[in-house]
């Protein structure tokens, strides 16, 4: 079969136990055990080619530009794998079909088990690193699913995490160092880089590549110091931890650092990293296995101290260490998948897994006592199991293998490791199946049935057979151990067997087993001991770790963003001086091209209104009224500035602006207190202060330097100021290049204004519903009243005013084109006509008056503004695109007609629309307020007959 | 070809005013729909005839460049405008099960719109003052969406929102009034030709600075990024989706336009403080995550974060980095918005997004489950979703230049990142709910379900998409980097005079 197929299987099919949950659990685990079982056969189908040192491929091109291609390979080392991966595979879906309870969800569960098994299918079969590394991930992503699969439980959450915390951070520092391989060696595919081990090792990069994937392989297979997450993990459920702690996910880092060996391996670094680390974890994985309670606890710290043995055996860098590596990995797997399924059994059927609590079992689970008996003793390396022989040739390698110069420190650590394994084997052979039986079990024990112990039984199938006749597993070992190795000619001559010869390794094999049988012998007083000992938690460590990093997060963020918005104001500004201050001290600028003029006192009058204007406002800001005032007085100053440069139409807009925005903020002060009262400290108000200079300054200096040095080339002004009679049809430049040259900005720009006006609409809408109407009916002014609110002769004054302004803004209007005018200033000074009206005689009475709604104005200008812009399309010419005509109509002179002079009219509706949208959503407040409303011009009226205290009341109340 | 450009610009106007009129009845909402509908016809075309005929551009006004504005459309405008119109369609169904009947009444569809618009514009915009309007437009439209609704919460984080872009708004324009008074044209293509002959390269550098921290204030960059946190998650979801997705992306996309076409004239200087910007964003942005316990607030850390990567991409300026920054961006957009989305589903399911008082999504809504796990393993780059190969790139652009540091921080940012991402999943997903609520699905009125549940369906899809065949976005993103890295043919096109 296709290896895509094999690779493809599982994922393709991992939707189908996910959908068919509703079908049955036994369909669930069937069509997974269906599709587990094509897989495996496909597989299968591979082994004559790989008997026959073949190397099978299979490639398709995802993304060449990146040099990652689909392509997977396999070789004796990945069919080695993958039967490991599938063959058990079968086995924990039969088990964990009868393990999951009726609470737990079958089909989601094989669903993510299956999404596993075809990451780890990928793994071992890519030929391309990237590939490799995808699949890397995704185990680490399928891994959290599963060991998080009870979800409900903490630890579950937590263990899922953790391991996904550190595996992930292995798999990114894997990334970088695929990412240098791949860029040493020119490809990323395995079958080229595994062939340019000179280029590689003799690379400078050799070194941070090599510690960045061994990260990712130490994270994976919970190497020390990584080991820590492994033991959490086994709060899944035990399927789980079965498949993936045994013979799959930890092994993934073993398997990458056995495909890796022929570039990596053999050097001083990775014979000191790998070889420490394995020799670490082995130790101190069967140490702290041997006092562990949980079952499943022991069991983890056990697969930690296995692991440690096997990547031990892989740094030696020799090939008779690869081949014991090799074999130990096969043994390993069949009995500690076995121990695995087995603790669930007793877990299920004794509802715990406190070694404490249990004791007795022989006679009440006689057939999970013998499962257990004989994988553990294969685990303990007693002769006649497979792990006896792997266990053996690793106390041989051991035995040559000299570590930081002493000849010793390597035998003696690996007998310490075996003569814990061997008692920590023991323990749970004597803690919890000899011994009397008890009466306290949390439920009565007994046998499950055939579906829970089959699986794990026939996992003893090839611990006896290989343990008795070794020799039916080398050709197998040496195939692989051959593709381990790039090459069959290094091969070792060595055979699997029971009997050496008293070689060292059986004494050291005899030391660790009796010295396992004392260990045990003793156990209590060492429990004692370890008990009372102090020691790292790895757990707590970790914990510590992503605390701190979180309080220190927090500790480094909080401050920065603690909500002060005068904070945040403040390092932006800084950042701003900062930056712009290095680019002008570290670049080069030309001489001033200018010479300073000399001002005459008319400007120096103006100029100091304006500083002074400013400063006021400085120091008086906390009077509001005032600061309205000065700020009024600021913008008369821009306003004649613009006067003083000859831009009249600015002058205009300026002006008209203030007029109204003044009257606006008016309006509102009117809700607020008149005074700002001082919130922050002295010092605050200083900092801030400083940091105003600083950005003032900063301003300053550049606009100086800025004004003394020329232009350059021609600005695109004098197109404009050529162009305007002749292309746009008006002589004022300013309104061409507002509704013509540049008509899509002033476009978007009405569409600004009237959004704002809807928004201080849609504000004092929502705030009128909310809290803040209460408080507004209940609010007294703290400023006492006027008693003539609509004075008369304001009433008379503004009423005369009315149609004079209107005319001043008609004309303003259709003058825009040639002369100072245009839209804007047109729509302002007519809403200051209206607003005059509004002032003097109030908002109830205006507006009753006033039948246009404004939200429609808005609309009408933006739409007007729109279609004109549109209709160049009906003419074949791009959007806005003006046309101007002069035509005669007696009596009158000859006249122009433009396009843009429609457009200015969506400009101006909009402006009027804008201004008296806001003036009415301001005015709506003050009538929910206390403010009475009269219907009347004014207060005081003469020829008025009802009585003048008369009036309305607020509405809403 | 007029049309092909306005128009991604004019049908959501258009929406805008429709929408408002009918603002009232229930139609305006489907009228939003519609527009949304609309607009992505509209890029799909603009998209195609820029993959047929490279840089397209038209002159507004028939004003030829550089006298008047020119909308112009490369590879990244044109898919920043069809991404924008994916997101907008995927929000506006969204909000029709999203948004109250109040704030319809108060113009929430018109909003949304003219924001469409406003992000479109500054898309296609080849004219620098008109980049700022649309900004303008951006700003005001936003600033609406974030106050809709007058939440105390809401006014205070609108206000800071608004005030903190404000500045950045004066930056951007007082540094367009130097750059013109210096360079005499505002037309980006003759601003590029330009500035080649300013003699005062210093001084342009200080303008440079300027453009760099204005738009940075958009983009929401380290130490600038204040505003975002702060408001981010106060609105309505829809509108925390839209603006995840897409604002601090036109902040971004500016960066890349103006750092691409104007300012490369001293790389040294201004790549370099890019560089650093984006390393500090990454990782105080991810930290900032780290200290959070709110569904929305973790996300709107992770915009920053994520944004540092983008600029990161140019700040390396190498042509692999610049395609891995347009990767990002169109990753990030979509993946953003859409966890906002279910953010919005969560906290209608659990009642809160405080990942303290929440739980229980897993087990009573496991397809929402599904929906959450695709973005957020996007989003911290696990394979094979669309965030795996745009850091992939980026991380590899890094090493290829040997940036072993900002490397390093890159992918450590990852991790972060995917322990943020377990983070709301443990708390929100596999937790009980502590009160004990099932957050079952069909709580939700059949009506409002599919609304919710299409949108982020969709956008998953197109981030699962592009993680299983990242290979024709990733080309695309080749060519668009090329045509930023060689912007003769987007002058030509621009200054050739085609309208």
């Amino acid at each position: 079969m296709s290896l895509f197929f094999i690779v493809a299987l599982p994922f393709f099919g991992a939707l189908l136990p996910g959908l068919m949950n509703s079908a049955g659990r036994s369909a669930c685990a069937g069509v997974t055990f269906t599709i587990t079982l094509a897989a495996f056969v496909g597989l299968l189908t591979n082994l004559p080619a790989i008997i026959a040192g073949d190397i099978v491929m299979a490639r398709v091109d995802w993304m060449p530009a990146l040099g990652l291609n689909f392509t997977l390979m396999l070789d004796g080392l990945g069919f080695f794998f993958a039967l490991l991966i599938l063959g058990i595979g079968l086995l924990i879906i039969a088990y964990a079909r009868q393990y999951l309870s009726r609470n737990d969800h079958m089909g989601e569960f094989f669903t993510y088990l299956l999404l596993f098994q075809g990451a780890m299918v990928g793994i071992v079969l890519s030929d391309n690193i990237l590939l490799l590394l995808i699949f890397w991930e995704l185990t680490s992503l399928s891994s959290f699913l599963l060991i998080g699969y009870w979800k409900h439980l903490p630890e579950g959450r937590q263990g899922a995490r953790m391991a996904l915390t550190v595996t992930g951070m292995g798999g990114l520092a894997m990334i970088a160092g695929m990412l240098i391989l791949g860029q040493i060696a020119g490809s990323y595919d395995l079958s080229v880089i595994l062939q340019n081990r000179e280029l590689i090792q003799a690379d400078p990069l050799y070194l941070p590549a090599l510690i960045l994937i061994l990260l990712g392989c130490f994270t994976k297979s919970a190497q020390f110091p990584f080991h820590f997450w492994l033991p959490h993990a086994m709060a899944a459920p035990t399927p789980v931890s079965a498949y993936l702690h045994s013979a799959t996910m930890v092994k993934a880092g073993i398997f990458l650092m056995a495909r890796m060996w022929p570039v990596l391996s053999g050097t001083p670094e990775w014979f000191v990293i790998v070889t420490t680390a394995g020799l670490v974890t082995m130790v101190l994985g069967a140490v702290i296995a041997l006092f562990k309670h949980d079952l499943k606890a022991l069991l983890a710290f056990s697969t930690v101290s296995h692991l440690g043995l096997i990547t031990m055996l892989l740094g030696t860098g020799t090939a008779f260490g690869a081949m014991a590596a090799v074999f130990h990995i096969l043994n390993h797997a069949t009995f500690k998948a076995a121990l695995f399924m087995s603790a669930g059994i007793i877990d299920h059927e004794a509802h715990t897994r406190d070694i404490r609590r249990l004791g007795g079992l022989r006679t009440l689970m006689p057939v999970t006592f013998v499962i257990v008996c004989l994988a553990a003793l294969s685990m303990a390396g007693i002769p006649l199991l497979n792990g006896f022989l792997s266990k053996e040739m690793m106390l041989e390698e051991a035995n040559h293998t000299k570590l930081f110069g002493s000849p010793w420190l390597v035998p003696v650590l690996a007998t310490v490791g075996s003569l814990f394994s061997a008692a920590y084997s023991f323990r749970l052979i004597g803690h919890v199946f000899l011994g009397p039986v008890r009466d306290d079990y949390p439920a009565k024990p007994h046998d499950p049935g055939a579906g829970l112990w089959l699986p794990p039984a026939l996992l003893i199938v090839p611990v006896i057979v290989i343990g008795v006749a070794p020799f039916v597993a080398e050709p197998f070992v040496k195939l692989v151990t051959a593709a381990v190795l790039g090459t069959a000619a290094d091969l070792p001559s060595a055979h699997l067997k029971i009997w050496h010869g008293l070689v060292p390794a059986l004494y050291m094999s005899i030391i660790a087993v009796v010295g396992g049988l004392g260990m045990l012998a003793i156990f209590n007083p060492a429990l004692r001991l370890w008990e009372n000992a102090r020691r790292p938690e790895a757990k707590v460590i970790f914990e510590w770790l992503v605390e701190s990093s979180a309080r220190l997060a927090q500790l480094l963020i909080l401050p920065l963003h603690n909500g002060s918005f005068s904070r945040y104001a403040a390092i932006g500004t800084i950042a701003i001086v900062i930056a712009g201050y290095y680019a002008w001290a570290t670049g080069t600028i030309g001489a001033p091209t200018y010479a300073m003029q000399t001002a005459d006192p008319v400007l120096i009058s103006g100029w100091c209104m304006l500083v002074a204007a400013t400063l006021g406002m400085v120091f008086l800001h906390r009077n509001r009224f005032l600061s309205l005032i000065l700020i009024g007085i600021v913008g008369l100053m821009v306003s004649i500035g613009f006067v003083f440069l000859s831009a009249p139409d600015l002058a205009m807009t300026q002006f008209t602006v203030e007029v109204v925005t003044i009257i606006l903020m008016l309006l509102a002060l009117n809700f607020l207190p008149n005074r700002t009262p001082i919130e922050s400290s002295v010092l605050r108000r200083t900092r801030d202060a400083g940091v105003a200079t600083a950005g003032g300054l900063a301003s300053f200096a550049l606009a100086y330097h800025y004004l003394l040095r020329d232009p350059v080339g021609a600005p695109i002004s004098e197109f404009h100021l050529a162009n305007s009679y002749k292309g746009g049809g008006g002589t004022n430049v300013v309104n061409v290049i507002l509704v013509d040259f540049r008509g899509f900005d002033t476009f978007g720009e009405i569409i600004v204004l009237s959004i704002a006006a809807l928004l201080i609409y849609a504000l004092t809408e929502t705030l009128l519903d909310g809290p803040v109407r209460a408080r507004l009916l209940n609010r007294t002014p703290d400023q006492p009243r006027a008693g003539d609110r609509h004075p008369m002769m304001m009433v008379v004054l503004t009423r005369g005013m009315m149609p004079v302004v209107m005319m001043v803004g008609f004309y303003i209007f259709l003058s825009g084109h040639n002369e100072p005018g245009g839209g804007f200033i047109a729509g302002l000074i007519v809403s200051i006509g209206v607003v005059m009206q509004y002032m003097a005689s109030g908002f109830a009475w205006t507006s009753a008056r006033l039948k246009y709604p404004y939200h429609g104005v808005i609309g009408a200008g933006v739409l007007v503004a729109g279609f004109t812009g549109i209709g160049s399309w009906f003419v074949d010419k791009p959007f806005l695109t003006s046309d101007f005509t002069y035509v005669r109509i007696p009596p009158f002179e000859k006249f122009e007609l433009a396009t843009a002079a429609l457009f200015d009219v969506g400009v101006f509706l909009s402006v009027v629309g804008a201004v008296m949208l806001s003036l009415e959503s301001f005015s709506r407040l003050a009538r929910r307020a206390e403010t009475p409303e009269s219907l009347h011009p004014m207060d005081i009226d003469p020829s008025r007959t009802d009585p003048p205290d008369v009036q309305m009341k607020p509405e809403g109340s | 070809m007029s049309w092909l450009l306005a128009f991604p610009i004019i049908i959501p106007f258009a929406t805008a005013v429709i929408a408002f009129l009918n603002r009232d009845k229930p139609t305006g909402r489907w009228w939003s729909v519609l527009g949304s509908l609309l607009l992505l016809l509209a890029s799909g075309a603009l998209m195609v005839r820029v993959l047929q005929e490279g840089v397209v551009a038209a002159q507004m006004g028939q004003w030829a460049a550089p006298f008047g504005i020119t909308l112009v459309a490369d590879l990244l405008s044109a898919v920043m405008v069809v991404i924008t119109a994916i997101t907008g369609l995927a929000v506006a169904v969204y909000a029709l099960a999203d948004i109250d009947t109040a704030k319809e009444k108060l113009g929430y569809h018109a909003l949304f719109q003219v924001l469409i618009a406003g992000v479109v514009g500054a898309f296609l915009t080849g004219d620098l003052f008109n980049l700022y309007v649309w900004f303008e437009v951006m700003l005001i439209s936003s600033f609406g969406l974030l106050i809709l609704g007058g939440s105390r919460e809401q006014i205070d984080g609108g206000i800071k929102y608004v005030a903190l872009n404000l500045v950045s708004t004066i930056l951007f324009l007082s540094g367009v009034g130097l750059l013109y008074g210096m360079t005499g044209t505002l037309n980006m293509a003759d601003l590029s030709l330009a500035v080649e002959e300013v003699e005062n390269q210093g001084l342009l550098t200080v303008i440079a600075v300027m453009f760099m921290v204005a738009f940075g204030v958009k983009a929401a960059v380290f130490p600038l990024f204040f505003w975002l946190p702060a408001s981010y998650h106060t609105p309505a979801f829809s509108v925390s989706a839209v603006f995840a997705g897409l604002l601090t992306k036109v902040g971004v996309y500016a960066l890349i336009r103006m750092f691409t076409l104007v300012f490369d004239h001293d790389i040294g200087f201004t790549h370099t403080i890019l560089l650093w910007v984006a390393g500090f964003t990454m990782v105080t942005g991810v930290l900032g995550a780290a200290a959070q316990q709110d569904f929305r607030k973790i996300l709107s850390f992770h915009i920053v974060s994520q944004i540092g990567y983008m600029i990161l991409g140019l700040a390396l300026y190498t042509p692999l980095a610049i395609v891995g920054a347009v990767f990002y961006l169109v990753h990030h957009i979509v993946v953003k918005a859409n966890l906002f989305l279910v953010a919005g589903v969560a906290q209608r399911l659990t009642g809160s997004t405080d990942l303290r008082r929440i739980g229980g999504l897993y087990k009573s809504a496991p397809f929402l489950g599904f929906l959450f796990l695709i973005p957020a393993f996007s989003l911290a780059g696990f394979p094979p979703l669309s965030g795996f190969w745009a850091k992939y790139l980026l991380v590899k652009a890094a090493l290829d230049i040997d940036a072993w540091f900002i490397a390093f921080v890159a992918l450590a940012v990852g991790l972060l990142t995917i322990f943020s991402m377990t983070k709301i999943w443990g708390e929100a997903f596999w937790k009980p709910h502590p009160d004990g609520v099932e957050p079952k699905l069909n709580k939700i009125d059949r009506a409002d379900l599919w609304p919710l549940l299409l949108p982020i369906a969709g956008l998953a899809t197109l981030t699962v998409i592009i993680g299983l065949s990242p290979e024709p976005f990733v080309q695309f993103a080749e060519r668009a980097s090329d045509q930023l890295l060689n912007p003769q043919a987007y002058v030509a096109a621009v200054l050739g005079g085609a309208s």
